[in-house]
């Protein structure tokens, strides 16, 4: 029992910090890295998970699996017609944000469970690694999902009407070019600021339950059992707000157009028009 | 340079300042949020829905204390 328990403190050496990914083997240049084989097996879960869940789902409510999954995109539904303020195209945009909601939330869980990390070893470096806690990763989900909101905007807009929405204002003047390259600049600081704040709450979550099963020793799993159950919270709160943040990108790309036609409409679209315009000044302060 | 002599190590105070220094502005952030949050539910019982924006805040103001953090490891 107690020689199980020193797994979790790597002893004496000071508690395992990895900020950075370790490689597992190589294929051709390319090197294999643990959080890529639990990123890959995550997917292949989810897959397996919603393949099946799609032939199970009826429209009367039934227990089990199905439960979780339909909740989980009921809620991400709600969301996005919150914030884009029709329910048709909140099902229209859903598949990919249900999709990476799932994703992070289930890489972020599953991050959490024992054998991943310290406790299953390949030579020096640990075999299982959340995806999330690895920068690529992040920054990989982070890029496709500015890359589609992008591609949505343009769909819905037009290819112009998408790169006048940036240059909004008089063409004449110098300060709208000034003003639309520094909006343009703020799209890529968006893919940087999604990227590091899934991977920064993840990995320091990770640091912080290892520091604390090594200051614990003997025991271990009673110190970290607190950090372990915040963590579980934070993941959660990470995958709502990588959503979030992202629908409120898309509803601010899209919207502007919408706003422009009926600016000099009557009063009654205020109200509905007063929140997603709150949530655009909110986001550009980002 | 009486705190070099004493420790010998300079760079576990600079680590230490770091950390309580650059807390320090985060801290405050989620605060205010916090403040608002709580002063608008006050006011007007209908606006606790908006705790999900809340926290995306939150989220936001918490990337400058992780990048604090991560740097720990960095320097």
């Amino acid at each position: 029992m107690l020689n199980l328990l020193r797994l979790f403190a790597a002893e004496d050496k000071g508690p395992a910090i990895h900020i950075a990914p370790g490689e597992i083997f190589k294929i051709g240049d390319i090197s294999i890295t643990n959080s890529m084989i639990y990123g890959w097996a995550c997917a292949l879960f989810i897959l397996v998970l919603f393949v099946t869940v799609r032939h199970g789902a009826t429209l009367r409510p039934k227990r089990g699996l199905i439960q979780f999954v339909e909740a989980g995109v009921e809620f991400i539904i709600s969301l996005i017609t919150n914030s884009l303020g029709s329910r048709e195209k909140a099902i229209k945009y859903a598949p990919y944000f249900a999709a990476i909601f799932f994703y992070v939330l289930l890489n972020n869980w599953f991050g959490l469970l024992p054998g991943v990390g310290e406790a299953v070893r390949v030579g020096e470096t640990p075999l299982l690694r959340a995806f999330t806690a690895d920068l690529n990763g992040t920054l990989a989900a982070a890029i496709v999902t500015m890359v589609l909101v992008q591609t949505f905007a343009i769909k819905e807009s037009g290819i112009l009407r998408h790169i006048r929405h940036y240059f909004s204002g008089s063409l004449k003047n110098p300060a709208t070019y000034l003003f639309g390259a520094l909006e343009v600049f703020t799209e890529f600081t968006r893919i940087i600021s999604l990227a590091l704040r899934l991977f920064l709450n993840v990995v320091i979550g990770e640091i912080i339950i290892s520091v604390f099963a090594y200051l614990g020793s003997g025991a271990a799993p009673l110190t970290s059992l607190p950090f372990v159950a915040l963590e579980l919270m934070v993941a959660m709160l990470q995958a709502y707000i990588f959503v979030m943040l992202s629908v409120t990108y898309l509803a601010v790309a899209i919207k502007h157009d919408h706003a422009d036609e009926h600016a000099s409409n009557d009063h009654e679209s205020v109200p509905e028009e007063s929140v997603p315009s709150g949530k655009g000044q909110m986001v550009k302060e980002n | 340079m009486f705190f070099a002599e004493l420790t010998g190590d300079v760079e576990i105070l600079g680590k230490g300042m770091m950390m309580g220094l650059g807390m320090i502005g985060p801290a405050i952030g989620i605060g205010l949020v916090g403040n608002a949050f709580i002063n608008a539910v006050g006011r007007n019982p209908e606006a606790a829905k908006f705790l999900g924006q809340a926290l995306v805040i939150i989220g936001i103001i918490e990337l400058l204390a992780l990048l604090v953090f991560a740097s720990l490891f960095i320097i």
